[in-house]
């Protein structure tokens, strides 16, 4: 691998929850601006591994480090984007306006008894920019079409400067028009903007050309480091559960 | 109308309850967009006891409400925190438990008078010049640490895991939070009442809530009904001899259903 420093290395993950193993033994490293595929069947652990990047599970073997420090140290929270599974599923009376919400995403970063400086407002801006969300930013949140939240929620992730992007599944409720657009949204940040981006997904066809290694996550971890080729068919069936051709064929449609 | 500020009792019940209402408003919204609407009940409850500790023990019963209050906040977090209970189980547990607690100790200490029905309900005549003293440093702490940590709070409500991933101390603002929130409560119980407190919390929120508008607007419009709610409801209690509590609930409750016909869609 040509880059030294790993964003997240990930050292022998288990993660067990009543008796029942989620997660078995995972390495892995993360590397600067790579942009990487989490794929799986649901129950696989896509979501607990996620979780355990971002410390809001504690696992119960191995080891995760940010930038080479473990979790409990790691201070710059700042520099990591997550957009959760449910996202654009927003509380339709919560009393957020779209300005509301992209500025959460400078809240950690604000110092005490200061409001928002300018340097904030302008990533705020930049942000909404980006994701072209600037003409909604007096709109209530509630009232937004799955695919305009889901830009807003990115948007929030966005404000904060982040150096990696970890998004869960953030399409449910979104078009399929909208859900173009995201993608090639992703491929910019990452190509354009050096982000690194983590993406759990299950359309793995539509995005193949643009993701730099495809992580496969059933319980156990095969990495693939060249995705255009995936991995065979009867290891893809191992590990999804379902007959890998259809996975196959689906990509060759896009 | 007017005449009413000749008494002092009146122009300390005022003062009290415009306190009460700014407080009570404000810690509202963050408590309502929490989802934690229930603690406030709760709360008041162990604020009752801490005031029959006070009774019987013959010293100042708002400073033991205080205490009492910001006890059972903290016991609430930590046993939802170390124990697999129901957040919602554990809120009825300690609402029985203090309120149990209150009446065998008031009835053992021969105190079951008067004086406890004032905090049940609220009484403009019961605040005291010691009491406006406490409400006020107690209160000007208590929105300090509201207004100094709102974004923070405002963020934790929306979404407390991405707040957590995002290097906001999310467990530490939960404590402070409810710790404000049962210092408020202790102190409104003197005018609301212990029964009534909570209401005045929740319902300017969500009053407010129907005219689906951001967060600011949002808290402008619950002080505006609270403070509203508070001076209408004083008023009605000095004129007719009611419980100000009760008469402040039903004012609030009156302009929320008047906040639903007009924003009905």
């Amino acid at each position: 691998m040509k880059f030294s420093v790993p964003i997240f290395d990930v050292k022998n993950l288990s993660f067990v929850l009543k008796e029942q193993t989620i997660l078995s033994n995972i390495s892995f490293e993360i590397f600067p601006s790579e942009y990487i595929a989490i794929i799986g069947p649901n129950g696989g652990g896509k979501t607990t591994l996620v979780r355990m990047l971002l410390g809001l599970e504690k696992p119960t073997n191995g080891e995760v480090k940010i930038y080479g420090k473990g979790l409990s140290h790691f201070n710059e929270w700042y520099k990591i984007g997550y957009v959760p599974q449910r996202a654009s599923l927003v509380d339709g009376s919560f009393p957020a306006t779209v300005l509301d919400i992209v500025n959460m995403g400078r809240t950690s970063q604000r110092r005490l008894f200061s409001t928002l400086s300018k340097s904030d407002r302008t990533f705020v801006h930049d942000a909404m920019q980006k994701m072209d969300i600037l003409d909604l930013a007096d709109k209530m949140v509630g009232t937004l079409s799955g695919g305009q939240r889901q830009r807003v929620m990115i948007a929030r992730a966005l404000a904060s400067n982040p150096k990696i992007l970890i998004l869960d599944e953030p399409n449910t409720g979104v078009d399929a028009a909208s859900q173009k657009n995201f993608y090639a949204l992703l491929r910019e940040l990452n190509k354009k903007d050096g982000i690194t981006i983590v993406f759990i997904t299950h359309d793995i066809g539509v995005i193949a050309d643009d993701i730099a290694r495809l992580f496969t996550i059933n319980q156990k971890a095969i990495i693939c480091n060249n995705p255009k080729q995936t991995l065979s068919c009867e290891e893809m069936s191992s590990l999804y559960g379902i007959d890998a051709h259809l996975l196959h064929n689906h990509r060759h449609e896009h | 109308m007017l005449e009413m500020f000749e008494y002092d009792f009146m122009q300390r019940a005022f003062i009290a309850g415009i306190i009460i209402a700014i407080l009570a408003s404000i810690s509202g919204t963050f408590v309502v967009l929490r989802r934690y609407s229930l603690i406030g009940e709760t709360l008041s409850h162990s604020a009752l006891l801490g005031v029959a500790v006070g009774l019987v023990a013959e010293f100042n019963p708002l400073w033991s409400a205080v205490l009492f209050a910001l006890f059972a906040a903290w016991l609430i977090e930590y046993l939802r925190s170390a124990f697999s209970l129901y957040s919602d189980a554990v809120l009825a547990i300690l609402l029985s438990g203090s309120l149990a607690s209150a009446v065998i100790i008031v009835s053992l200490g021969g105190a079951f008078n008067n004086s406890l029905f004032s905090y049940l309900f609220g009484s403009i005549l019961a605040v005291s010049s010691d009491d406006i003293v406490v409400i006020a440093v107690f209160g000007a702490i208590s929105l300090f640490l509201l207004l100094l940590f709102s974004k923070e709070f405002y963020f934790i409500a929306y979404d407390e895991e991405v707040a957590k991933t995002s290097g906001i101390k999310v467990d530490f603002l939960n404590l402070l939070l409810v710790s404000i929130v049962a210092i408020i409560i202790a102190l409104s119980i003197r005018v609301v009442g212990s029964l009534l407190i909570s209401a005045l919390m929740i319902i300017p929120t969500i009053a407010a809530l129907q005219f689906r508008v951001g967060f600011l607007k949002t808290v402008l419009i619950s002080l505006c009904i609270a403070l509203l709610s508070v001076f209408s409801g004083m008023t009605l209690s000095f004129h007719f001899s009611l419980p100000s509590g009760a008469t402040i609930v039903l004012c609030v409750l009156f302009i929320f259903i008047l906040s639903l016909v007009i924003n009905r869609r």
